[in-house]
């Protein structure tokens, strides 16, 4: 008789805390996939039913509750985390109890676990095509400002060292802010950007502090089309907090934006809005939490299990038709072969997609150096 | 209080992490999880890798990086060229820790060790580190050759100018400036000649030892 019981799943997204707001989003990125996949017959005529926890943004929690869902929920996969030092508090407890950890964050690079699966993109699946993007157009002289720890750290020493393989180029400093700053936090920064006039700026915030330091460039007066603000990690979910207009022509790299022209993407958002109404804010880690979920499902489907041993090589290799492209599981590395985008904020606090690659691009989270002109980092130009 | 920081700013990256990807690096380990996990995880990170089993006796040129997995039956097992001119840094890979294993460790010259089971998580750093302090111990090595060659070619310069100043009878400045003049002459050091004065001399005294003890 086949096995009709109710699969577990494991979600750990932040929906309090510094980083709620990406945190809440991925949790809906999440939750969509599965009402998408029970409404199709869930897996094999098994329902999928998540079991989740608010980690409050605390890492410790993270681990505490990842091995809440390991021992006493008794699931196999987990979904979650945002920054590394939450996936750094997980990992430990998925692989001794060998379980599987989808991550769908972007993140610093050189890690890799043969428990968890990374979807977010990596150094050379961002950082590359916005340093060459940024140079290009407003020249080279940049102002890295970043939250104080590891992902900016990392992100910055790969900026400060693309960036300086242009002529006339030049780090003019590189500042880190709490993770709860506030905007009284930057003015001293403020000051000193209008001393030393950089052609832009590079921000690794991250988290709620990301709404304060756009509204203390507006403040500031300065002006985007002359010296904008460049990121990696400044979604539509930040930009919805800042106020309208705040954000505006100011430039991030990702690999989805909301104004993604497709079929798929455009479907994708509107079951959405159907299920969660019009104040969800979908953003790259949604996207990323919704992509992965089904890529969890469809592996279960060939591996009639979730144990890690047969899911594993069912998700390695596997392809699915993400709002972004057609993404696939890197099976040397376990992350995920991505589409680079540029995008500019428009007035209405969504992305002008300014470039774009034509394929994926194979994730690399172990490069140290990188370089500028290579072919992946050229993107396609849709419009100047 | 100011709580905005400025980290260390102008960080460049360090030379040791930009080579990684031109590092050649021999893994001489079964092909069992661990031994795939190792050559995975150097592949992850970018190296050259080739793997032996059985351990080979001789290891193509230029390799940087040996991992050698010094289990009981190696024991007997000769790694002459760990000892060679120029050999690469050894990274031994245990699966005991008694005694007998540590000490075909010690024999190897190991930079580092790693247990197993091998974890992906912290290769990247033994590697940098052991290749590191590799470099640093051959650098010192040859920076101890030439001093050492330095000093006995003090000291027989010291020697040559004693002898040639009972010889020759002449003050410890001429006598220097004699060696010096012989070695612009003959195009070769002021070491060179000395050694070769005190030589001649050593010959010499022992000549007439031999004619002083016939007579």
């Amino acid at each position: 008789m086949a096995n009709k019981d109710p699969i577990r799943i494991g979600i750990l997204y932040s929906e309090t805390g510094f980083t709620s707001t990406i945190g809440l989003s991925q949790l809906q990125g999440a939750l969509l996939a599965i009402q998408e996949i029970n409404e199709m017959g869930g897996v094999d005529g098994r329902e999928i039913v998540p079991v989740r926890y608010d980690p409050q943004s605390t890492p410790s929690r993270y681990a505490t509750l990842a091995e809440k869902l390991i021992v006493e929920d008794r699931v196999n996969v987990i979904f979650g985390c945002y920054m590394s030092s939450s996936r750094k508090a997980v990992i430990p407890v998925i692989e001794k109890w060998n379980k599987l950890l989808f991550y769908p964050t972007l993140y610093e690079g050189f890690e890799y676990s043969g428990n968890v699966i990374y979807t977010g993109a990596a150094p050379n699946q961002n950082s590359v095509q916005m340093a060459e993007f940024m140079t290009s157009n407003f020249g080279a002289r940049v102002y890295l400002i970043g939250s104080d720890y590891i992902y900016p750290y990392e992100s910055n020493r790969i900026m400060g060292e693309l960036v300086l393989q242009r002529p006339g180029s030049e780090k003019l400093a590189e500042r880190y802010v709490p993770l709860n700053a506030s905007e009284k936090d930057y003015g001293a920064i403020m000051d000193d950007i209008r001393d030393k006039r950089p052609d832009f700026i590079f921000s690794t915030v991250v988290g709620e502090s990301t709404a304060a330091l756009y509204r203390a460039y507006a403040d500031a007066g300065f002006e985007p089309r002359a010296m904008p603000i460049a990121s990696l990690t400044t979604s539509e979910a930040e930009i919805s907090q800042m106020g309208q207009g705040v954000a505006t022509g100011h430039y991030t790299s990702a690999p989805y934006f909301q104004s993604i022209d497709s079929d798929a993407n455009r479907q994708c958002l509107a079951r959405l809005r159907k299920h969660f109404g019009e104040g969800s804010v979908p953003n790259l880690c949604w996207e990323a939490s919704y992509f992965q979920t089904h890529i969890f499902a469809n592996a279960f489907r060939l591996a009639g299990s979730d144990g890690i041993a047969e899911l594993l090589p069912h998700i390695l290799g596997s392809e699915f038709d993400a709002p972004q492209g057609r993404v696939k599981i890197d099976p040397t590395n376990h992350h995920t072969c991505l589409y680079p985008r540029i995008g500019r904020v428009d007035a209405q606090g969504q992305f002008t997609i300014v470039r774009q690659a034509k394929r994926s691009v194979y994730p690399d989270p172990y490069l140290v150096t990188h370089s500028l002109g290579d072919w992946t980092a050229k993107l396609d130009a849709l419009e100047r | 209080m100011d709580s905005v920081s400025n980290r260390g700013t102008l960080r460049a990256t360090p030379p040791q992490l930009k080579e990684l990807r031109t590092l050649k690096i021999a893994v001489i380990h079964p092909e069992d999880g661990d031994g795939r996990l190792l050559t995975q995880q150097l592949q992850r990170i970018g190296c050259l890798v080739q793997a032996f089993w059985p351990p080979v006796q001789a290891l193509p040129e230029g390799i940087d990086i040996a991992f050698v997995a010094v289990r009981p039956e190696i024991l007997n097992l000769q790694f002459d060229w760990t000892k060679r001119e120029g050999s690469p840094a050894v990274i031994a890979v245990v699966n005991y820790e008694n005694p007998t294993i540590v000490e075909a460790v010690l024999e190897l010259g190991a930079m580092a060790v790693l247990p197993s089971p091998i974890r992906s998580f912290g290769l990247m750093s033994v590697l940098v580190v052991a290749r590191e302090a590799h470099k640093e111990n051959r650098s010192l090595a040859r920076r101890l050759r030439k001093v050492e060659a330095k000093l006995l070619g003090v000291r027989h310069i010291a020697d040559a100018k004693a002898i040639l100043m009972t010889t020759h009878r002449v003050s410890e400045t001429e006598a220097y400036d004699l060696i010096r003049d012989q070695a612009m002459s003959k195009r070769v050091s002021t070491e060179e000649v000395a050694s070769a004065i005190v030589n001649a001399s050593e010959v010499l005294s022992l000549g007439r030892k031999k004619i002083e003890s016939k007579s």
